[in-house]
């Protein structure tokens, strides 16, 4: 009886009804996005450097492109050279040419995205999620825990960036998490201060008060009434901080705190190029380009998201 | 018939660096079922205090309910449980805020904002909440399908409108309507009042009409109290009040009003101003502005002298003074 009828079950109705509504909301966000047009070039783009940095593997072996080959140092974009490799020998084209060990720069540019791309999402998660709450809190409760929270974000911040990052990894040990730790943990006091202050100036308009008046809970005026309206600055200050991580883990791993050379990625590759800006500027443009055109499109992208999730600018 | 809201000795105070600001002072009220109470005073009178507190909102660090009572349908509001709060407001007692601009919540679609209230108190799926927006949207001559925009493409006598539907969206025993057409011109205040008055008969809902306008008052209300200074210092039907004026501020508001009958062109605003909250005259809190001041004004606070029903806090009516009734 009951499956006979369960296109008439209020249960399905709704639930139809909830999928189509959230079909339409997607359908609408993606047509404000789509309207900005450097921000869908970013985004395929940011998704090209993601698949590559997916099938990394598939592109160029690992131990391929970890592997010294002192007799192809140095060669130019485009030149061939002999490689053995699992004790094959064979002619391989070095597309952006090779770096000192006569490591393919193209091969390490792709590997390295791997790193990059974990580096600046995952980093900013971290910091988001915790920033953003204890923000969150601060904001809406004030008082003690307000008080509390601000003064030691003020001590983080009073600490150089740099020099706490340098602290966090050379106490917790050198790895990739402590990695992202220490990236993280410079980010939070940005998180915690902007979603501080994005609440504050939201929490006393007279539309959280009439939430407040229609019975709302304080949890559901923060998440349904508040976090929306400050959704831009996040979302700014979240796809910026996507490109600086990626600099930073490159500053610290230029330090020798990062990821260590052999392993590629986009700042120890820098590092190592710099010895030879002058006999081969290729080794520094290539990361130097893949860096700068992530952290563009990152940027371009939150212009983009900005724009398409506030409503006060759709037309 | 029965009370629905009763007030007794409310006392609420705003704190701040050393100073106290007395917001209302020894304040009862109260309403009966199905009636409107037109509610009038200046600009800081406490009007939207004694809102506020009667929904038990009063903001924590600065203000507080000092003492008193306020009882709805005679439980006692500020000895609710949070919980119990939470399914008053919106559902049993709602209110219509002064400034439609700021009321809703520019990232949310108005029909999100109704539904979200008719889902929070009435036993509905999300779907039928959305149906009861749209239909509640109609009621108040919005086109259902505007129900996916969002506030600030409405203008304000629409979202003035949306307001009203928001509050009434769960049928509420009382309604405390702030200034609702305060910041609204005349012709969409007609409209907005109509349609107040509408669904206000429809649904038997007990109004606290919070108003600067007379006019307003005398054509919507059965009952209207003037408040001044935190405190109400007349009280009475429409006839009582309007016809047999007791209260020198009453009067002089009435004298406020321009009247054209009598070919005279400029208003006679009461002198002074609102005396300051943190630091009231000794006396009658009016005595400074007072043209017809006593010495035991300035001495002595007056007590509630009841006349016929008719309320009034002041000197002049002490223990039915029938000789200085009519002056």
């Amino acid at each position: 009886m009951t499956k006979q009828k369960a296109s008439q079950n209020p249960f399905f109705t709704s639930l139809s009804r909830f999928l189509k509504r959230q079909y339409k909301n997607t359908a609408q966000f993606w047509r404000q996005f789509s309207r900005n047009k450097l921000a869908v070039v970013s985004l395929i783009l940011v998704l090209l450097f993601a698949l590559i940095a997916l099938f990394a593997d598939w592109l160029y072996p690992y131990d391929f492109v970890t592997s010294n080959s002192l007799n192809n140092a140095l060669l130019k974009p485009g030149e061939k050279g002999v490689v053995s490799y699992h004790d094959k020998e064979f002619e391989h084209l070095f597309i952006l040419g090779s770096d000192n060990y006569g490591r393919d720069i193209l091969g390490r540019l792709v590997h390295g995205a791997r790193v990059s791309m974990i580096i600046g999402f995952a980093t900013v998660a971290m910091a988001l999620s915790v920033g953003g709450v204890l923000g969150a809190i601060a904001g809406y409760k004030g008082g003690l825990f307000d008080t509390l929270i601000m003064r030691l974000t003020d001590i983080v911040l009073s600490i150089p960036t740099i020099l706490m990052s340098i602290a966090i990894v050379a106490a917790l040990g050198n790895s990739f998490f402590n990695l992202l730790i220490a990236i993280s943990t410079s980010m939070i006091p940005g998180y915690i201060r902007i979603v501080r202050a994005s609440i504050i100036s939201i929490k006393d308009q007279e539309f959280v008060e009439a939430a407040r008046c229609i019975g709302a809970r304080d949890m559901r005026i923060v998440l349904k009434h508040i976090l929306p309206n400050i959704t831009s600055p996040v979302i700014v200050q979240s796809t910026l901080n996507v490109g600086s991580s990626i600099l930073w883990a490159s500053a610290l791993s230029f330090l020798g705190l990062g990821i260590l050379p052999p392993k590629p990625e986009w700042g120890n590759m820098l590092s190592e190029a710099r010895e030879f800006i002058q006999y081969a500027p290729h080794l520094l443009f290539a990361p130097g380009l893949a860096i700068l055109l992530t952290v563009l499109a990152y940027n371009l992208i939150g212009d983009g998201l900005r724009d398409a999730l506030d409503p006060k600018l759709k037309r | 018939m029965d009370r629905i809201l009763e007030v007794n000795d409310l006392h609420v105070h705003y704190f701040s660096n050393r100073k106290t600001v007395l917001a209302i002072n020894n304040l009862s009220l109260s309403m009966d079922r199905g009636r409107v109470l037109g509610l009038v005073g200046e600009t800081g009178a406490g009007k939207t205090t004694l809102a506020l507190s009667i929904l038990n909102m009063i903001r924590a660090p600065q203000g507080k309910i000092v003492s008193g009572t306020i009882k709805f349908n005679s439980i006692d509001i500020f000895k609710m449980s949070k919980h119990e709060l939470h399914d008053l407001r919106g559902k049993d007692i709602s209110m219509i805020f002064q400034d439609p601009m700021t009321a809703l919540n520019p990232v949310l679609t108005v029909g999100d904002q109704i539904a979200e209230t008719v889902f929070k108190h009435e036993k509905v799926s999300k779907a039928e909440a959305w149906e009861k927006a749209e239909a509640m949207l109609e009621t108040v001559g919005i086109p259902q399908v505007r129900a996916r925009e969002y506030p600030h493409q409405f203008s304000g006598g629409m979202k003035q409108r949306v307001v009203i539907a928001l509050a009434l969206a769960c049928n509420p025993k009382l309604l405390l309507a702030d200034e609702p057409t305060t910041a609204l011109d005349v012709t969409i205040q007609a409209q907005v009042l109509d349609l107040m008055r509408h669904l206000i008969k429809n649904h038997n809902t007990s109004v606290l009409f919070i108003t600067h306008s007379l006019g307003l008052v005398a054509e919507n209300c059965d009952e209207v109290a003037t408040m001044y200074a935190g405190e109400i210092v007349e009280y009475g039907t429409i006839d009582q009040v309007y016809g047999n004026t007791f209260h020198p501020y009453t009067k002089g508001l009435f004298g406020s009003l321009p009247d054209y009958s009598e070919g005279s062109n400029r208003l006679k605003p009461i002198p002074g101003l609102m005396p300051d909250p943190t630091n009231l005259p000794k006396g009658c809190y009016f005595s400074p502005r007072c043209p017809y001041v006593m010495p035991v004004c300035k001495e002595e606070h007056p007590q509630d002298s009841i006349i016929d029903g008719h309320l009034v806090k002041c000197h002049l009516y002490r223990r039915n003074n029938d000789e200085s009734k009519n002056r």
